[in-house]
């Protein structure tokens, strides 16, 4: 097959080359959220116009995907910088403004509109870290001082979403930021040092770091009994709506646990537990692998990528990707403290959505760009 | 080197690396996945669908108030009420209809219940009807069999067996409204010490606690006591937790010790039911109130309000016709006389004037002042309420006849400052806390008072119908009592008080004040003494209470509209020929025995005429009923508090 050069691509050449199966396959995880969405909110008239929400705002929001992925990826080059110091900006603003607030602020309200700064920041802070190792590379492999410089980029968001309070976003930024700078090269012998240094520091951090609420969350999930009404309870109910869900499932809307609404917060946080109760294990295995197929196209279309920005960037986003599925469905489990995770396209909710297709939207369009060399100058 | 290679073997090999963790993360998913769903799954399947546990609202049993000697002044009867669980009936509108055709319903509640209905998830019960009479209840319970899907239970409800007499002190309960909805979540956000932020959370807490208030059974407290003391008598709701089967049926009742609710506290008010009952039949027809107090502890023997509403009729709510009658009634029922009420204290405030002077030393008790019936000051005549004149006056015989002249010329001489100084130090001008809601300031004007509220400087006129207890000045008959109490014995009480067991009185806030020297305070009882029982004294007839005791006291009656010099000129037109709210009230406060003081008795008769005529024949058969039963020899019931009273401070009532 002729290449043709990357940089003189049509759109119509642009729009042949995207990647199809990659798309294929969370249009598919997409449906199959619309449809569990129906079976949760079933029974109750006031979620009646959840379903076809979550399908239309799917729609529109992978238009916009595609859209954003032709682009060149130069323009997604110039516009990582003040990207990221725009996120960065408007989370000063949260801490400014939102203390007015009191308790945990998140967003702005900027007229009809409401922006969760944290939120644009989940993507801004890939392409800053992407495009900055670009750079470096462009004259020799990045030493020690480069991957300080790439902390400082990780921590200065990370603190900031961290007052809010918002843990679970604030180690997603360290967890994806760190992805980023394994991949830009980071010696082994720093990575392992990393984690004992991290092993080591978790106590005075819970003792110390976090607020009473969020240590509740932690004991809560250490010994559910705590909160045999909250949490407690919700955990109990979602492990035996998992657990009754046997092999086979107990088949579409016909889950007990879930359409008698024993579980709170089932169309959103919670809705794994449907998709355990109705599908069984069977279900469940084939959302697990549908997702991981998704995110090994994700890595595949990092490890093709010319330029060091795009592969850096889409490694960023599998790793953001694998954050949501596994922390969600973890803490469905019971494997980690609930911390607010929705599931990505399953979940009602629009945010996450946004960010989510934002991240196909970079895997795409550096699938599209694959070939193409990027030259960067200054920092615009 | 360049950035755009990029087929480096050390990228790749990472890349590797980073899909084996992911490999295994997933692996880790799906171990758990296996243990739930196939290793462990049956047991779920079981706990799924053959004892599916839920958790049905439980109010806690509303904390019973009794007086000192148990009897019972606010309790729990049983609540008849009837549900209906969307999810089980076929046609919720007919199911209604039908049921209406059992149990009166209103159109409005037909849609109350429907739009409840369609709010809610279908498995959860919408209450129909409850504080049914046995018959309505009977009725539905008799065909049970062809509504499926209704359930006629019986809970417990808030009654006041004795109606009216306690109405204002005690408040009344009525259904959670949405206001007070949202400061139980709030609460209990609180309480639970969740992120208000975390909206999924929040979302659980405010679903939880509307099927708790929405209960049948659940009133909040709306005023008096029922309000001040909320969280102290309700406890905490809490859950009981059933298996119930695939039909929804309960199969078994599982332990709920963990979210069981726990019983509100009981409350012993220093009342005694028979003494308040009996101040409330001695006005008959009249309308205001009595207080009657326990000198040396300051315990509330009756504080009455008359007329009343009945609060067993807010309980369920009540109907616009009759919430229309109290509000127009112009006797006030709705309204706490004794406690809220506010008047000018008329000549009983003398002996706080009395009092003044002799501090000060502008009158030695021994000089007389003369009352020709009126006097000139500041180019105007102040009347005698005698026309005639008293003639020479002491302090003695200014009490004892209330000689408004000998009043006007003491004043004038100590000055404004130093009466409402007294008046404070006496009790007068403070909110006494007893624990319930409500409770009024008055005024004790003095020269800053009026700078600041009405922008004028205080005229030396105004000091001399302070010196008759006119003006500005307005008390309550709690005040009134406080004061008596405090001429009455040294060793008073310093503030007034109510709850005796059960729950912790709230803290007294009223400032401590030094009386004047004892000798002083003689003299206003003996001029107390020579109102009623020396001749010439203008409540003769109240004196006497029985085994020979006698009732010291002062009358006093406040003028509610001015005399106008034309009227004078034509002669004052007698209190029969006004319109009833144009009366004077008519005031009396008493302590006896004379010789011991024990009790306190203020009555207070709205636009009721003359004290001497109508108050303080009341406010003898009133002390003579309370020295006969004298309530504070007796031991006080008492009750085990189930709570630490701690944890109820005041103002935590929602």
């Amino acid at each position: 097959m002729m290449r043709i050069r990357a940089d003189r691509q049509s759109i119509a050449d642009k729009a042949r080359n995207l990647h199809w199966s990659l798309m294929l396959t969370i249009i598919a995880i997409a449906a199959f959220g619309g449809a569990v969405l129906v079976s949760v909110t079933l029974k109750d008239p006031r979620m009646a116009g959840i379903p076809i929400q979550h399908i239309l705002r799917f729609i529109l929001i992978l238009g916009a995907t595609i859209g954003i992925a032709l682009a060149p990826i130069r323009y997604w080059a110039a516009i990582a910088y003040p990207a990221y110091l725009g996120a960065l900006l408007l989370l000063v603003c949260v801490e400014l403004f939102g203390a007015m607030g009191g308790g945990a602020q998140r967003w702005l309200d900027i007229g009809p509109i409401r922006i969760q700064p944290s939120e644009i920041m989940k993507i801004a802070i890939l392409l800053a870290l992407a495009r900055y190792y670009h750079q470096v590379r462009d004259s020799k492999l990045p030493n020690m001082l480069n991957h300080v410089m790439a902390l400082a980029i990780i921590l200065v968001p990370m603190i900031l979403v961290l007052k809010q309070p918002d843990l679970g976003t604030s180690l997603m930024l360290a967890a994806t930021g760190g992805v980023v700078v394994f991949f830009a090269g980071l010696s082994w012998r720093v990575i392992v040092s990393g984690f004992v240094f991290v092993g080591i520091a978790i106590w005075p951090v819970y003792q110390f770091g976090l607020k009473d609420y969020q240590k509740e969350r932690v004991l809560t999930f250490l010994e559910p009994s705590r909160d045999p009404l909250g949490a407690g309870y919700q955990l109990q109910q979602a492990k035996i709506a998992i657990g009754s869900g046997g092999l086979e499932g107990k088949g579409y809307m016909q889950g007990t646990q879930s359409q008698n609404n024993y579980i709170p917060e089932q169309h959103t946080d919670f809705i794994f537990t449907i998709v355990a109760e109705e599908f069984g294990f069977v279900g469940s295995l084939t959302l697990l692998a549908a997702w991981a197929i998704a995110l090994t196209f994700g890595l595949m279309i990092a490890n093709r990528s010319t330029s060091i920005f795009g592969a850096l960037a889409s490694a960023g986003v599998v790793a953001t990707l694998a954050f949501y599925v596994v922390v969600n469905i973890g803490m469905v489990m019971g494997l980690m403290p609930v911390v607010g995770v929705p599931l990505p396209l399953i979940s009602h909710g629009g945010t996450a959505m946004i960010t989510v297709m934002m991240g196909f939207a970079i895997l795409l369009m550096t699938h599209i760009h694959r070939d193409q060399a990027l030259v960067l100058k200054g920092v615009v | 080197m360049t950035a755009n290679r990029s087929k480096d073997s050390e990228f790749t090999r990472r890349t590797l690396v980073a899909g084996a963790v992911g490999g295994v993360l997933w692996s880790g998913l799906i171990a758990r996945l296996i243990q739930l769903q196939l290793i462990e799954g049956d047991e779920y399947a079981e706990l799924a669908t053959e004892n599916r546990i839920r958790l049905d609202p439980a109010p806690a049993r509303r904390g019973v108030i009794y007086d000192r000697f148990g009897q019972k002044l606010a309790s729990n009867k049983r609540n008849f009420y009837v549900m209906v669980v969307p999810e089980e009936v076929d046609d919720l509108q007919s199911t209604v209809e039908r049921i209406s055709r059992y149990i009166p319903l209103s159109d409005r509640k037909k849609r109350q219940i429907l739009v409840q209905a369609r709010s809610q998830a279908r498995f959860v019960p919408v209450p129909v009807a409850d504080d049914l009479s046995w018959e309505d209840f009977s009725k539905i319970n008799v065909h049970a069999p062809e509504f499926k899907g209704v359930y006629a239970e019986v809970g417990e409800l808030r009654s006041y067996p004795m109606g009216a007499a306690f109405a204002h002190t005690i408040g009344y309960v009525a259904r959670p409204n949405r206001e007070e909805l949202d400061n139980v979540v709030a609460e209990e956000i609180a309480r639970l010490n969740i992120d208000p932020q975390n909206v999924a959370a929040v979302r659980g807490i405010r679903s939880r606690m509307q099927r708790i208030y929405r209960h049948p059974d659940m009133r909040l407290g709306r005023q008096g006591i029922e309000q001040f003391a909320e969280s102290y008598l309700r406890g905490s709701p809490g859950f009981s937790r059933e298996a119930v089967n695939a039909a929804g049926r309960v199969v078994e009742r599982l332990d709920s010790s963990d979210v069981a609710p726990k019983d509100g506290g009981d409350i012993v008010l220093s009342f005694d039911a028979e003494i308040q009952k009996f101040a409330i039949n001695r006005f008959g027809d009249e309308a205001g109130s009595a207080v009657v107090m326990d000198i040396r502890t300051g315990e509330l023997i009756a504080m009455a309000s008359t007329p009343a509403f009945n609060p067993n009729d807010f309980v369920s709510g009540i109907s616009q016709a009759k919430y229309n009658l109290l509000l127009e009634n112009e006797k006030s029922p709705l309204y706490h006389k004794a406690y809220d009420g506010l008047y000018p204290p008329g000549s009983t405030f003398k002996m706080v004037v009395g009092a003044a002077a002799l501090e000060a030393g502008v009158v030695t008790p021994q000089e007389r002042i003369y009352c020709g019936g009126k006097t000139w000051f500041g180019g105007r005549d102040f009347y005698c309420w005698k026309r005639g004149g008293h003639g020479a006056m002491d302090l003695h015989t200014g009490i004892q006849k209330s000689c408004d002249v000998y009043f006007y010329e003491v004043a004038r001489r100590v000055g404004v400052q130093k009466i409402a100084d007294m008046a404070r130090r006496f009790g007068i001008g403070h909110v006494y806390e007893l624990g319930l809601t409500g409770g009024a300031k008055g005024v004790v004007p003095d020269p800053a008072w009026k700078a600041e509220n009405l922008r004028e400087p205080w005229y030396e006129g105004e000091t001399l119908n302070y010196g008759i207890g006119q003006g500005y000045l307005t008390t309550s008959p709690l005040q009134l009592a406080v004061m008596t109490a405090r001429i009455a014995r040294e060793d008073h009480a310093h503030t007034p008080n109510l709850f005796v067991g059960g729950m912790a009185p709230p803290e007294s806030n009223a400032p401590v004040f030094e009386l004047p020297d004892q000798e002083i305070v003689q003299r206003l009882r003996n001029g107390m003494f020579a109102v009623t029982s020396e001749a010439g004294g203008t409540a003769m007839r109240a004196g006497d209470v029985g085994n020979g005791k006698r009732l010291a006291g002062k009358t006093g009656t406040a003028q509610v509209r001015r005399i106008t010099t034309a009227e004078r000129a034509t002669g004052v037109l007698k209190n029969e020929a006004l319109p009833w709210r144009f009366r004077d009230h008519a005031l009396f406060v008493s302590y006896a025995p004379a010789d011991d003081p024990k009790y306190v008795c203020v009555v207070v008769v709205d636009h009721g005429g003359g004290g001497s005529s109508t108050a303080a024949p009341i406010a003898r058969d009133i002390m003579e009923e309370t020295l006969r039963r004298d309530p504070s020899s007796k031991p006080v019931h008492s009750v085990s508090s189930p709570i630490a009273s701690s944890d109820f401070e005041a103002g935590e009532a929602i």
